[in-house]
Order: C-alpha cells, then sequence, then structure tokens
C-alpha cells in the first residue's frame, strides 16, 4: 500500500467521520453561529478543542444576550460590548433558565434566558417569579434592567380564581418579608459593633459574638415568658392570703418566714441577700393559693403555672438550642463528606472579605501563610507520625497517659477544694444570729462577708488558674493543632462543671441532712431553702460576671499597656494576651448553665442573666479590641458556631438532672412558696391530673400505657431505620456519580485527544493536496 | 438621605430593590455611601475612588473585584456596578451568586477555567507580604494539592462546575464573601 493510498484512505475516512461530526454538532446545536465558531477554532488551533466544550463554554453568549434585549427593548446600548468571562451561567440556578432551556434549541439567541414566548404564554405567576430571578443573574445592572422591562411587558395570562388567590397571597407575603427585614436590620442590636469586630478579627469572633447576642435573646425570651405568666399574676392579681399554715411544734412556719426578712441593707442588693429574698425574683415569693374572681370568672393556679413556666423555660431553651445546633450539624455532615476540601477552603474561603483596615489585613496574611505552611508541615507530621518508632510511640503514649492521670487528679482536687471551702464558708455565716449581721459595717461585718463570698470567689480563680496549667500539660502530649483545641476545651469544661457539681452537692446535703418534719425552726437549714439555693446562684453568677468585668478593666488592661509600653522581653512576654476563643466561649456557657440552674429556684435570674450577657458583650468587645491584638490563629465561623452549641447542649442535658430531681424528688419548704405542704413539686401534677375531667384523663392515660409507648417506640426506630437507609443510599449515589463525573471526564479528555489529532492528520492533507493538485 | 431621594427616582428605587438583594433604604444607604466615595462630581468611580471603601482596599483581591463588576472592565464602577457588587457581597445574596462572582474574581486571565496560573495568583496574593512569602517549590504543593482535592476530571484546572461543588461543600466560603454595606 502507497502512502498515497494511505492518505486516501484516511482522507475518505476522515470526510465521513467530518461528516458525521457536524451532523452531530447540527443535532445537538442547530444554528450556524455555532458551528462557525467551531469551525474557525479549530483551523486557529485544533489543540485548544477543549475550550469548545459545552461544558466549558457558556450556555448563553453574553453579547447575543445583550444583543437581543436590545432587539426587543430597543434600548440604545453604547458599544462597549465587554467581551467577557461571564458567559457561563449556572444551569442550575434559575429554575425558568432550566425549564425554558429544554424547550427551546437556539444557542445563539438567548431563549434560554428569556422564556419563550411563541409557544406557551407564561402566566403571571410565573412572570413575576421570573422578574425575582433576575437579581441571581451574573450580567450588569443596565441589563438586569433591560430583562426586567422585558419580562414587564411580555403578555401574560391572568390567573383564574384560587391560583390568583395564591399569587396575591405569594406577593403579599414577599411584601412582608422585605417589611420584616427592614425592620429587623434597623433593631438588630450590635450591629455596626459586629461589623467593627469583623473588620478586624474575622467571621470566626464575630460568630463568639453572635453568640453573646444569641444567649440574651434567649434569655430575654425565657424572662418574658416568666414574666407574663408568673410576675405580672403575682403583681397585678391579689392572691389570697396564705393562711393554710403547715404547723410545726405550733407556730406557723409561714410567719416566721415573714418575720425573719425584714431588714434592709444595700449590700443585700448586690448578693441578692435579705432584702430581695421577698420579691419576685426568687421562688419564696410566690403564692401557693389560687387566684379566683367571681366577677369575672378567672382562675388562676399560680403552683399550677409556675410548673408549667418551668417546664416551658426548658423546653424553649432546647428547641432554640437543637434548631441552631441542627443547622450546624447539616453543615457538618457535608463537609464531612468533604474533609478532604482543606486546600481548597483555605484558598478559596480563606479570605475574610470583611476585613476594612491594614492592620488586621496584614494579621490574616500572616495567619492564612502560617496555616498554608502548617497544612503543608501536617502532611509531613503525617508521614513522621507512620514513620513513628515504636519506642517514640510508647514514650509518647506514657506521657499522655500520665498527662491524663495528673488532670484527673487535678480536677479531683479542687472538686474537693471548693468542697471545703464551701463547708467553711456556710458553717461561719450560718453561726451568727441573723439580725446582727447586717447590723453595721465593721470589721465583723467584713469578715462575714468575706465568708459569704469566698466559695464563690475560690471558684472563679480556680477557672483561672487551672486552665493555664492544662494548656500547658498538654504541649507534652504532642497532639494535632485542631485537637488540641478541642481537648482543651473539654477538660476546662470538666473543672467547670466540677465545680457546680460540688457545689450542689453541698446544697443537698445542707437541706437534706434534716429530715424531720417539724423543721421550722431548723437552724441547721434554711426557712425556705429554694430562696437559698436561688441566692446562691445568683451570688454564683452576679461574683462571675463583676469579677470578669473587673479583671478586664483593671489586670488585663495594666498587663496590656505595660506589655505595650515596655521594650523587656519577658514583660511583655507575660503582659502579651491574645484572644483565646475558647475560654471565652467556657465563660458564657458557663453563665448559662448557672443560669439554668438557678431558674427553678430564682425565676428573676434569667432578667440578671439578659443584664449579664449585655453587660459581657462590651467587656468582651473591650477585650477582644483594645486589649488583645489580633489572633493568630484561624478560627473557622462555621465550625466555631457549631462548637459553640455542642458545648451549650451538653451543659444543657447536665443541668436537666439536678433540676429534675429537685422537681420531683425534692420536698419543698414548708414556710414560702407555691408548693408549700406538698410532697414535691411534682405531686401538684398529679393531683391536677386527677382533678381532670375523666374522658381527657382517659386519653392522656393511653398515652402513658406500655403499648402506645412501644407502638411509638417502634414506629420511630422504623423511620430512623428508613431515613438511615435511605442516607445510605443517597451516600453511594453520590458515589457513582462522582465515579461517572471522573470517567466522563478521562473520556472526554481522550475523545478530544483523538480528536484533535485527527484534525491535524486532515489538515495537513488538505495541505498537501492544495500543494500537489496532481493527486485526485 | 433627602439629598439622595432627590437623585434617585422612584421607579428607579424599585427597579433596585428588585434587582438586587436589598430594600429601599439600603439602596439609599448605598447610594449615599457611593456619593462619599469621591468628591468629584461625577457619576463614574475611578479604581482608585472605588478603593477608598476600607474592605476593599485592605482586600487582596480588590483591584480585580471592581474590575470584575465594572460595566466597562477598567474597574471604573457607576452606581449602578457598585449596586451590584454590594448586592453579590451582601448577607441576603445566596451562596451559587456568591460563587458566580468569586470564580469570575479568581479567573485572572479570563479563560472562564482556574487554571494553575490563576492557582498561583490567588495563592500568592493570599499570602504573599512584604515580610514573607512561601517558596516556589511550597507553592506548587499546595496547587498540586488544590488540583487533587477539587479536579476532578483531571485536566488541569477548575472549571465552573468544579469550583461550585467545593463552595458547596465550605460553609465557610458564603460566611467569609461578604461586605457589609
Amino acid at each position: 500500500m502507497s502512502s498515497g493510498e494511505r492518505k486516501k484512505r484516511v482522507g475518505n475516512r476522515s470526510k465521513g467521520w467530518e461528516e458525521a461530526g457536524a451532523e452531530f454538532y447540527q443535532e445537538s446545536y442547530p444554528g450556524a453561529a455555532c458551528e462557525v465558531d467551531i469551525q474557525q477554532a479549530l483551523e486557529r488551533d485544533p489543540s485548544k478543542l477543549a475550550t469548545l466544550l459545552p461544558s466549558k463554554k457558556s450556555r448563553v453568549d453574553y453579547h447575543c444576550t445583550s444583543n437581543n434585549i436590545e432587539i426587543v427593548t430597543t434600548t440604545k446600548r453604547v458599544g462597549h460590548e465587554p467581551r467577557t468571562t461571564l458567559r457561563r451561567r449556572t444551569s442550575t440556578r434559575l429554575r425558568y433558565s432550566t425549564t425554558t432551556r429544554r424547550q427551546s434549541t437556539q444557542p445563539d439567541a438567548n431563549a434560554s434566558m428569556l422564556p419563550d414566548l411563541s409557544e406557551n404564554l407564561t402566566n403571571e405567576k410565573k412572570n413575576w417569579e421570573d422578574i425575582m430571578q433576575i437579581k441571581a443573574l451574573p450580567i450588569c445592572m443596565e441589563q438586569k434592567k433591560a430583562l426586567k422591562r422585558h419580562l414587564q411587558n411580555t403578555t401574560t395570562i391572568r390567573l383564574q380564581g384560587c391560583e390568583q388567590f395564591k399569587f396575591w397571597c405569594l406577593q403579599k407575603w414577599e411584601g412582608l418579608k422585605t417589611f420584616l427585614h427592614q425592620v429587623y436590620s434597623k433593631m438588630g442590636l450590635w450591629n455596626s459593633s459586629l461589623k467593627h469586630i469583623g473588620g478586624n478579627f474575622g467571621m470566626g469572633v464575630v460568630a463568639y459574638f453572635l453568640f453573646i447576642k444569641w444567649i440574651l435573646f434567649l434569655n430575654l425570651f425565657l424572662f418574658s415568658i416568666i414574666m407574663i405568666f408568673l410576675v405580672l399574676p403575682t403583681i397585678l392579681l391579689e392572691f389570697p392570703a396564705d393562711d393554710s399554715c403547715i404547723t410545726a411544734n405550733g407556730t406557723c412556719c409561714s410567719s416566721t418566714s415573714v418575720n425573719s426578712t425584714r431588714n434592709f441593707e444595700i449590700a443585700s442588693l448586690f448578693h441578692g441577700g435579705h432584702l430581695l429574698e421577698n420579691t419576685v425574683l426568687f421562688y419564696g415569693a410566690y403564692s401557693s393559693s389560687t387566684y379566683y374572681n367571681e366577677e369575672k370568672n378567672l382562675t388562676y393556679k399560680l403552683p399550677l403555672a409556675y410548673v408549667f413556666v418551668m417546664i416551658a423555660v426548658f423546653a424553649v431553651s432546647l428547641f432554640a438550642i437543637v434548631r441552631w445546633a441542627a443547622k450546624g450539624f447539616k453543615q457538618r455532615v457535608v463537609e464531612n463528606e468533604g474533609q478532604l476540601y482543606h486546600y481548597c477552603n483555605l484558598i478559596f474561603g480563606g479570605w475574610d472579605y470583611c476585613i476594612n483596615n491594614k492592620k488586621a489585613a496584614s494579621t490574616k496574611h500572616l495567619a492564612l501563610y502560617k496555616e498554608m505552611k502548617a497544612l503543608l508541615a501536617a502532611e509531613r507530621f503525617e508521614d513522621e507520625r507512620l514513620n513513628r518508632t515504636q519506642e517514640d510511640s510508647f514514650k509518647l503514649c506514657f506521657i499522655r497517659i500520665i498527662v491524663n492521670i495528673s488532670v484527673v487528679i487535678i480536677l479531683l482536687l479542687s472538686g474537693i477544694g471548693i468542697y471545703w471551702i464551701i463547708r467553711l464558708s456556710f458553717e461561719k455565716v450560718a453561726n451568727q444570729p441573723l439580725k446582727m449581721v447586717y447590723a453595721s459595717i465593721d470589721a465583723k461585718t467584713v469578715e462575714l462577708w468575706f465568708y459569704e463570698f469566698v466559695p464563690y470567689l475560690a471558684i472563679v480563680l480556680l477557672n483561672m488558674v487551672i486552665p493555664v496549667l492544662f494548656n500547658y500539660l498538654i504541649t507534652l502530649e504532642n497532639y494535632s493543632p485542631t485537637f488540641v483545641v478541642k481537648l482543651t476545651l473539654f477538660r476546662t469544661i470538666f473543672l467547670r462543671l466540677a465545680s457546680l457539681i460540688v457545689l450542689l452537692y453541698t446544697f443537698y446535703m445542707k437541706i437534706a441532712q434534716s429530715k424531720d418534719n417539724d423543721d421550722c425552726n431548723n437552724s441547721k437549714k434554711p426557712l425556705c431553702w429554694e430562696t437559698f439555693v436561688g441566692q446562691q446562684f445568683m451570688k454564683l453568677y452576679m461574683t462571675d460576671v463583676v469579677s470578669q468585668f473587673f479583671l478586664t478593666f483593671t489586670v488585663n488592661l495594666i498587663r496590656a499597656s505595660v506589655a505595650r509600653s515596655t521594650k523587656n522581653k519577658v514583660i511583655r512576654y507575660i503582659g502579651r494576651q491574645e484572644f483565646d476563643l475558647s475560654k471565652h466561649v467556657l465563660d458564657i456557657v458557663y453563665l448559662q448553665t448557672v443560669c439554668w440552674l438557678g431558674t427553678f429556684f430564682s425565676p428573676g435570674l434569667p432578667l440578671i442573666a439578659v443584664i449579664g450577657s449585655f453587660l459581657l458583650f462590651y467587656t468582651k468587645k473591650f477585650f477582644c479590641m483594645i486589649i488583645c491584638g489580633p489572633s493568630k490563629r484561624i478560627y473557622r465561623a462555621s465550625k466555631s458556631q457549631s462548637l459553640f452549641m455542642l458545648i451549650l447542649l451538653i451543659c444543657y442535658i447536665l443541668t436537666i438532672v439536678p433540676v429534675v430531681y429537685s422537681l420531683v424528688k425534692m420536698t419543698p419548704s414548708k414556710s414560702c412558696g407555691p408548693f408549700k405542704g406538698l410532697e414535691s413539686s411534682w405531686t401538684l401534677l398529679v393531683l391536677t391530673y386527677q382533678q381532670l375531667p375523666a374522658g381527657l384523663r382517659s386519653i392522656l392515660s393511653l398515652f402513658s400505657t406500655f403499648s402506645f409507648a412501644a407502638t411509638a417506640f417502634l414506629i420511630l426506630s422504623f423511620l430512623l431505620y428508613y431515613y438511615n437507609a435511605v442516607a445510605s443510599a443517597n451516600k453511594n449515589m453520590v458515589q457513582v456519580l462522582r465515579n461517572q463525573l471522573v470517567l466522563e471526564g478521562h473520556d472526554k479528555q481522550f475523545l478530544l485527544e483523538r480528536l484533535s489529532a485527527f484534525i491535524k492528520v486532515h489538515q495537513e492533507q488538505t495541505k498537501y493536496q492544495q500543494e500537489h493538485p496532481e493527486f485526485p | 438621605m433627602g439629598a439622595a431621594k432627590s437623585q434617585l427616582t422612584d421607579q428607579q428605587l424599585q427597579d433596585y430593590q428588585d434587582l438586587t438583594y436589598f430594600t429601599k433604604k439600603e439602596v439609599l444607604y448605598a447610594y449615599q455611601k457611593f456619593e462619599a466615595l469621591s468628591t468629584k462630581n461625577s457619576s463614574i468611580r475611578t479604581l482608585e475612588e472605588m478603593k477608598n471603601i476600607p474592605e476593599l482596599k485592605a482586600n487582596p483581591f480588590g483591584d480585580r473585584i471592581c474590575k470584575v463588576f465594572s460595566s466597562t472592565q477598567d474597574g471604573n464602577c457607576t452606581f449602578e456596578d457598585y449596586l451590584d457588587m454590594m448586592s453579590v457581597f451582601s448577607d441576603a445574596a445566596p451562596k451559587s451568586v456568591k460563587a458566580e462572582h468569586a470564580f469570575r474574581i479568581f479567573d485572572f486571565d479570563g479563560d472562564d477555567m482556574l487554571g494553575t496560573a490563576d492557582l498561583r495568583q490567588v495563592i500568592t496574593a493570599l499570602t504573599k507580604t512584604r515580610e514573607h512569602s512561601l517558596t516556589e517549590e511550597e507553592i506548587k504543593q499546595l496547587i498540586q494539592y488544590v488540583l487533587a482535592e477539587a479536579d476532578l476530571d483531571d485536566d488541569g484546572s477548575l472549571s465552573f462546575a468544579e469550583f461550585e461543588h467545593i463552595i458547596e461543600k465550605s460553609s465557610d466560603f458564603s460566611k467569609t464573601f461578604r461586605i457589609h454595606l
């Protein structure tokens, strides 16, 4: 076979190929422009074929679009047709674009952008939706406007009847949403502060401040429930006086309680002492009787309201946390699939666009630089870890065990210490006769004050010192940096919770130690123990807020200013402070835990918490903006948010236990409060249940039967199973699609290579034929 | 605010509200801000004037952002361009819209693909300062890792579909890709 023959054959075949190719193109992309485009491009450079692929190329040609608009709207457009990269459009985004694209096959016209008018007239609703979608298009305003005009001028079918009404509702709803958005943005608390913080520290730290804001609103909401259902009725309605004396040894408990608490002291304002004891801030002030107004036929059972309000408070908190956490959880699940996207995340999502000053920008540059270096180093660290010798890993394991044991010991020691101090304090305070205590300010009073507050000071002090110790210990353990943050966080939580647990236990011992019934005048036990416990929690809350306030504005401020003014390296090292996010999160979570614990005993605590979080916002802002330099660490906004919620959820669950216990098991004090004389607060619910009408009761009892519970359990587990199956099927599908995508990518590349090679040959051949016309 | 109102007709305001993620009030506020960018009495702000916006000044992609949103492609922006920009960066704009524009910002050479050169430019813009910069070796490594993560069809560059896929998985992106008005 001669070379000429071969070439000829190739040429013949190639012609066939070409025809087939052209046909193919015509079938899928009719319209001359497309073909011309391709041929031109091929002539220029066959290797650039890839850029012509539909997936790489625009579905809608930008200037085509604008030309069309020009025709439609006959507006004058200046000839600055930007030759842009702006040709690609996300097909998935716009509903109408995908649907209309299916109808139309004209690639050169912008039919995919504008609804095809000749074929089916759009109805009013769709048209309106289209107009609302324009804002998502990546085109400039002028074109958006033109598009809007065009859509507005198209004839539309008017909707009929029910549809019309629905459309009207939809429009009104959108209007309402815009209005609400407007109102909300006006009311938005601290917006400028948040912007300021974001400009300097990035969104990760802003997430923390949003968390404070969230806590503030949660507490406000909780308090408003309490306000409406407990405080206002107590103030406005005249409850009949409690003459139902629960007598013990002939004296009336309630009168004893009232008589003993009529001292006025300024100091008590601060620690919720005797002055406030009988106010609505505390449990003791709520009446156990039922309001009944014959004229208006109004009954209000305060004790019942009290129980339900407390249940509502916890339910609302749970709902709020779960709602927020679920959002984060969803993100986490999506992210976990793509946990391999470290680098992409860092490079494409690394910059905080809200950073607005040079200093912050250079810190961000540095942080990103370090993070990238760290990622590369982690890659090496991973290699090293795999190659670690047995001796090394044994050594490390040993160190970790030692450290963990010492952490547990430290936790235990601090628990014991708190217990001991609390007992000491209680003994000192309890030994004093009541009336003498606040009579005048002398050495003795000061000493008493000191003893009264010493447990809380000790807790605050421990919470400050021990985390530093933990931070040191964890450096010995050689964990990866992200794990270090989490582990320190959890260890510190345990410390805080341990102190709370000890406190609760001490209270419990104090209250439950004298079980005898005639405990009206029991000196060891407070007269109204619920109020007493409420007071303790309020003291704890206030001590914490005030100490943070105080520390920030004195000690830390001095430290920072000293560090800034001196050149001495050691002093600078001591004085320099960074915004350690996890510590500050713990501060907030801890306070919220205290608030939840105390709410049952002191319904006013959420109000205090609202004020507290308001103050804390500014304290933390001051700490963040003035005292600390920008953090060198990168805090990921989404990750830190879900972490906050996880911690809050853990604390919430741990809080539920003692509160439920006190609701169900503890005997309420006999001298005060809505539940006096009852076995436990829960008994009230049981009693109420028995008073319900028989029909309702039987329905309720149905819920508590075994068969109902079993059925519900079964249905729930089936649902769980079903969703789990769906999820795993989806996961598989994702994997399959992904593989397909990769394979198609390879196929495409293979075909492209073949095609471009073939075109080259073809071109050479035509050239050859032109040069040697004697060969047919 | 009265002065600003006189400049924008009701019709314009309605259009802007429909065509951006802003309410009328925010549009007016944006107009004020836009006016404040320049002392000259012109309807166009040059690139230098646009960079009076502190967020753009601090941003390593500031120039690029202005160019992408400018309707004349040279970084000079009219009010409508400015409004477009702020709308994309606003809280209300969905992820897909943000992704679309981010892709255009990162696509320095404008070939509709994020190639190695684009990635190199992005990484350099992010990390390079006067004091420190990544070595050539490290940048190469980073690009290699990025492509390994995201380049599904192995063609050595990221198409928009691939880019959108990553952004979909990154919850940080829509949080950080915003500028408050």
